[in-house]
Parts: C-alpha cells; sequence; structure tokens
C-alpha cells in the first residue's frame, strides 16, 4: 500500500493534500504522526467525564487536523459532530458519538496498513 | 539586538493541537525561528518574554485555558498588537469570527485547511510590511522634524523682511509668538470658553508672526515716519490689517489651509478692541476671534516695553498697568486676568538672554505637537529601543534582586512573577484568575488574598502605595511576607483600578526576633511587683 492508496482506503482527497502542501514526503510523515495524536483518547475521555467543553475542544482539533490532512470522510463526521458539542450535550452528539468512533478507526487502520507496508 | 548572519526573525506558533503545530513549523522553519505554544497562555507567555522580538503571531481560536480572542485581548491592552502583527488560522469560518478577529486588530485571517504556498506568501508578506512600514514611520518622523523647522525658518523670514522695513529690532515677532502662546496656554487653564487644543495653540503661534503682513504695502515715508502721524497718515497706516488678510485671501492655492485661515483673522482683526471701538471692523466682545484678540494684546504689550522711532521703552510693570487702565483701548477681561497672573513670566520668557535657546524650544514643542497630532507615530523605532533597553535593564535588575516581584492586572485578572519570584514560591511566572488558582491558594489563604485586594483596592491615585504584612505557607511551613505594593490607577476623570505591581519581602526572622523582644519586654513587665 502506498500514500494515495491509503488516502483511498480512509475515503481522504489525495490530490487535494498533495496540493496543497506541497509534498508528498510531508504529507507522509504527518499521516503517520496522526497514529499518536491524542485528540480522539481526550474526546472519549472528557465524554466519559461529562466535560463537553473538553469534547468541544477536542472535536475541533480532529476536524482541524483533518481539514489539515484531507481526511475528508473523518472531516465531515467530526465537524458535525463539533457542532452538536459547541454549546453542550445535545442528542445530535449521542448519535454521532459513534460515527466518529467507526470512522476514526478506518483511518487508523488504513494508516497502520501504511506504517506496516513500509516496514 | 542580534542581526549578525543566521539571525532568524522569531514566530510564535499559538496552537492546541501538536500536529497543527508542526505541519506550520515544517513550513516556517527554514527561514524563521519558531516559538510553539500549546494555548493561549504560554502565547501570553511567550510575548511577555520576547514582546517586538517576535515578528508575527499565528494564532488558533479554539484553545484551552485562554483562547485566541483572550490573547487578543490582552494584546490590545499591552498595546502589544501595534507592533507585533497577528494571523489568526482557524477552521472557524463563520463571518462573526472573523469579522471580531479584525476588529481586535489581527492582519490576516487563515481559514483551513490552508495551503503551504498560501501560509508562506501570507507570513513573508506580512512580516516585510511590518518591517516596511517601521522604516515609513521613521522617515515621516524625519521629514515632520524637518518639514516643521523649515515652515518656521520660512515664516521667521518673512516676518523679518516686513519688520526690516519698519525699521523694527526683528525681536518683535519673537515677542509676539513667546507672550502669544504664554497667554493662550494660561487662558486654558483658567476658563473652558475657548476650546482650544495644544495644537490650535502651536497654530495660532505661528500665525502670529505673520500679523504685521499687510505693513509692507504701507508707504515708507508713514512707515518710518519719526513723529506723531497726521490723521490722514494714520488712516493709510491703518489700511495695514485689512491689507494683510487681503493678501492671504488672494493666495492663489493654501488659502483653506488652517494655518492661512487663523493668520488672516489674526491680520485682519489684531487691531479691533473689545469694546468694537478697534479697526477695521469695529468688532466687538467675541465675535472677535480669540486669536485675533490675544495677538492684539500681545502685540500692544510689545509695542509699550519696546523702544521705537516716536517712543522710550516703558518699563513691564507701566506697560501692565496702562493696558489695565485702557490707556490702550479695551480688552477681554479674561485675558487681562492672563496678562496679570503670568507677569512674572513674561519678563522671564522675555528677558532671557538665552533666545535661541527659547526659540528651539518653541520649535521642539511644536514638533512634539505635529507628533502627537500623527498618533500612530507615537512608538517610533526609536521609543521602541528605548522601551526594549528599559525591558532589559527592568529584567536584569529583578533577577538579580532576589525578590519575588509581581504585577497584576485586573482584566484579565491575571498575575506576573519574576522570575526568580516565581522560582521561590513554586508557582508558573503567569497566572490567570490568581485568587481562584489552587496553587496560589495553597500559599496564601483565601481570606489573606481578599484583605489584601481590599486594602489595594482602597488606595487613591495620589498616595497608592501599601505595606502589608502577611503569613504565606511555603514547602510546608508558614512564614511571615511584608508586601509593598502599589495599585495602577487609569487617568481618566474617575480613576479605574487597573491592577498593582509590587514584591514581598520575607522578614520572618526580623519578626520573629521582634516578637521575641515584644515577649521578653512582656515577661519584664509581668515580673515587675
Amino acid at each position: 500500500m502506498n500514500l494515495k492508496e491509503c488516502y483511498a482506503a480512509l475515503e481522504g482527497d489525495y490530490e487535494d493534500v498533495i496540493a496543497r502542501l506541497r509534498s508528498e514526503r510531508l504529507v507522509q510523515k504527518f499521516v503517520l504522526k496522526f497514529l499518536n495524536d491524542p485528540s480522539f483518547d481526550l474526546l472519549n475521555h472528557s465524554l466519559e467525564n461529562a466535560d463537553y467543553e473538553e469534547a468541544f475542544r477536542a472535536a475541533h482539533t480532529i476536524k482541524g487536523i483533518c481539514q489539515n490532512l484531507s481526511f475528508t470522510r473523518l472531516y465531515q463526521s467530526s465537524h458535525l459532530l463539533t457542532e452538536a458539542l459547541r454549546n453542550g450535550w445535545s442528542p445530535e452528539a449521542a448519535q454521532l458519538v459513534p460515527k466518529v468512533a467507526a470512522d476514526y478507526q478506518q483511518t487508523i487502520t488504513a494508516i497502520q496498513t501504511l506504517q506496516e507496508k513500509m516496514g | 539586538m542580534n542581526r549578525e548572519q543566521g539571525y532568524k526573525q522569531k514566530i510564535l506558533i499559538a496552537d492546541d493541537s501538536e500536529m497543527n503545530r508542526a505541519i506550520l513549523t515544517d513550513m516556517l522553519e527554514n527561514e524563521y525561528h519558531i516559538i510553539e505554544a500549546e494555548d493561549g497562555m504560554q502565547a501570553l507567555a511567550a510575548l511577555q518574554t520576547y514582546e517586538t522580538e517576535i515578528s508575527l503571531v499565528l494564532l488558533d481560536i479554539v484553545m484551552p485555558r485562554l483562547d485566541g480572542f483572550g490573547v487578543l485581548k490582552v494584546m490590545n491592552q499591552r498595546r502589544w498588537i501595534e507592533d507585533i502583527p497577528v494571523i489568526m488560522i482557524s477552521s472557524e469560518s463563520s463571518a462573526s469570527h472573523i469579522d471580531r478577529a479584525f476588529e481586535m486588530g489581527i492582519t490576516d485571517f487563515i481559514s483551513r485547511p490552508f495551503g503551504a504556498t498560501i501560509v508562506h506568501r501570507r507570513v513573508v508578506n506580512t512580516i516585510f510590511l511590518y518591517a516596511k512600514q517601521k522604516k515609513l514611520v521613521n522617515l515621516v518622523a524625519d521629514q515632520i522634524y524637518e518639514k516643521e523647522q523649515q515652515n518656521n525658518l520660512m515664516i521667521n523670514i518673512l516676518s523679518h523682511i516686513v519688520e526690516f522695513r519698519n525699521g523694527e529690532s526683528g525681536l518683535h515677532v519673537l515677542h509676539i509668538h513667546i507672550l502669544t502662546e504664554l497667554l493662550l496656554k494660561h487662558l486654558i487653564q483658567i476658563t473652558d470658553r475657548y476650546p482650544l487644543s495644544r495644537s490650535d495653540i502651536s497654530l495660532i503661534s505661528t500665525a502670529s508672526a505673520l500679523h504685521d503682513i499687510g505693513k509692507i504695502s504701507i508707504p515708507s515715508e508713514i512707515l518710518n515716519k519719526p513723529g506723531r502721524l497726521t490723521e490722514e497718515e494714520f488712516t493709510v497706516m491703518k489700511t495695514h490689517s485689512m491689507r494683510g488678510a487681503l493678501m492671504l485671501d488672494e493666495l492663489p492655492i493654501h488659502k483653506n489651509e488652517p494655518l492661512v485661515k487663523t493668520a488672516y483673522e489674526i491680520c485682519r482683526w489684531h487691531h479691533e478692541r473689545y469694546d468694537g471701538r478697534g479697526y477695521p471692523d469695529g468688532l466687538k466682545g467675541d465675535n472677535i476671534p480669540i486669536s485675533a484678540q490675544i495677538v492684539a494684546l500681545a502685540d500692544v504689550y510689545d509695542a509699550l516695553t519696546s523702544e521705537r522711532v516716536y517712543k522710550k521703552a516703558f518699563s513691564h510693570e507701566t506697560a501692565v498697568r496702562m493696558i489695565l487702565d485702557g490707556q490702550c483701548g479695551a480688552f477681554n477681561p479674561l485675558l487681562m486676568q492672563c496678562l496679570q497672573e503670568t507677569e512674572m513670566i513674561i519678563q522671564e520668557a522675555l528677558t532671557n538672554n538665552n533666545r535661541p535657546a527659547y526659540a528651539n524650544q518653541i520649535d521642539m514643542e511644536a514638533i512634539m505637537e505635529e507628533m502627537m497630532r500623527h498618533e500612530e507615530l507615537a512608538s517610533t523605532e526609536r521609543s521602541l529601543q528605548l522601551l526594549e533597553h528599559e525591558r532589559m535593564k527592568y529584567n536584569f535588575f529583578s533577577a538579580m534582586s532576589n525578590e519575588i516581584q509581581f504585577e497584576y492586572i485586573e482584566t484579565p485578572s491575571m498575575v506576573t512573577l519574576s522570575p526568580w519570584g516565581a522560582e521561590k514560591l513554586g508557582l508558573p511566572e503567569m497566572i490567570m484568575e490568581p485568587h481562584h488558582d489552587s496553587q496560589i491558594l495553597a500559599i496564601f489563604s483565601k481570606e489573606t488574598l481578599q484583605d489584601f485586594s481590599k486594602a489595594i483596592r482602597s488606595t487613591t491615585p495620589s498616595d497608592p502605595v501599601i505595606h502589608y504584612d502577611c503569613q504565606a505557607t511555603l514547602g510546608g511551613a508558614s512564614r511571615w511576607f511584608r508586601v509593598i505594593s502599589r495599585a495602577t490607577w487609569s487617568s481618566d476623570e474617575t480613576p479605574q483600578y487597573l491592577g498593582a505591581i509590587g514584591k514581598a519581602v520575607d522578614i520572618h526572622e526580623a519578626r520573629l526576633r521582634f516578637d521575641m523582644l515584644l515577649a521578653n519586654v512582656k515577661d519584664v513587665s509581668d515580673t515587675q511587683p
């Protein structure tokens, strides 16, 4: 699997990210870095503690990173979750959390496969 | 500052996501020195440390502890925003967010997702423009200085030509200038009747030099006639005020310039009198512009105290008495009051042998005036360097002093500690909402903080310093400290409490010795029969 195939697997926009960040090396570096980003754990953790302000910021951060890296699928669900959490907990948020979790899993799996293939 | 090769300008990146900071850093680190901040508080701490050494801030909006708007608020309060450009980067792309950010002084707004080229270009452009603007500000300041010099020079030459033809000393113009300025400055202190700004005063004083330009068209036989003028000759002589005004009115260009308009008033009406018995128009009271009223008084006073072809110089006392007695026509009672109350200063100013120095001082005041009119010039590079120097001095001495020094500002509630003080107390150098901060409350009790806050707020702008002894818990033990603090009050009509600066000194041992002494005294007195 190469970077382009990885983007196809996580349903991102490879052409867009290369056009913006201008360097395949750079994009790959940050895509791999996404595995260590603490924002998703922070999101889960703050939802468990009902700290919705923190949850909003975590969702917002995930959305921002996805935007930067053109992770279109995860961007869309995290964007909706951010808005659902903007003024605290909402029924929409309850529906969106599993969706974000699934999209996050899909993204992580694709990146892990890329990492393994690279050895 | 370090400008040797390899010196990189500093960019502060404030974003809570490490990924986002890393992406920006990657784009910029070849050309710039990057400072990273994980939240608004860290961003403020970096700004506090580096101030104008930071060439640009890339600022996220949504951040924990203090968000991007909170950072902008403090940057406005500290006036950092005037010298440090901010580019906001955010996925918050709603119009209200963007409007608010621009209102708070940001230079540019970049929405996510951003392109490497765009970020790079905008960063380079912004830094370049700010550098260029600083250079231009200096250039303009120099030019204003030069222009002001030349303006005054031209006006002085022109009025000296008139005086030369008059056979007058050449001091007359300078005297009128000095008198006009002194009288006007006093006038605005004793009454609000004439709304004159500092720049109005400067303008009237400068224009006063032109009051007699109409004399250029009076035949010299009349102008320089040694004895009394015949009635006919006096009629001709009296035309000089209107002629001077017409000369200015007929200027093909510039006639709407404030200086020319003021000079017009002065030329035309500086022989009017308050009771309407002057010339050429017989205006009465405040129908005569205040500029002309002042110059009229200054003109009469200087004429009396100077030697002329037809008279000797009167003494200052005689001249003032003659004016107050109404021997030279009626003047505005307020102006007569000014003349009386500034008597001493006037004598001093006019008899001062150090005349060129005074003339320079007038120039300097005029330049300062001009500088103030251009608010954006208030902090030029030079004054920034001075500030930079002061900051360095302050940091150096506070690092050397082994004292706990602090600065508190009220909104947003925030305390900054000197590095040594922060280490001694085991606190960060910057703490938001100190009254509710658990680390601070572990050292000072809530009561102590409230009591201190009450004491400092009960000070006044004229007596802002308090000494306050209190106990603090350090390393598990309670120790006595003396806090010496000065409240900062705004200069508004009703002063607002802005915050406080001060230091805390450990007086524990001294206090114990004192207590022991007290106890001994008590023991001794107890054992007395």
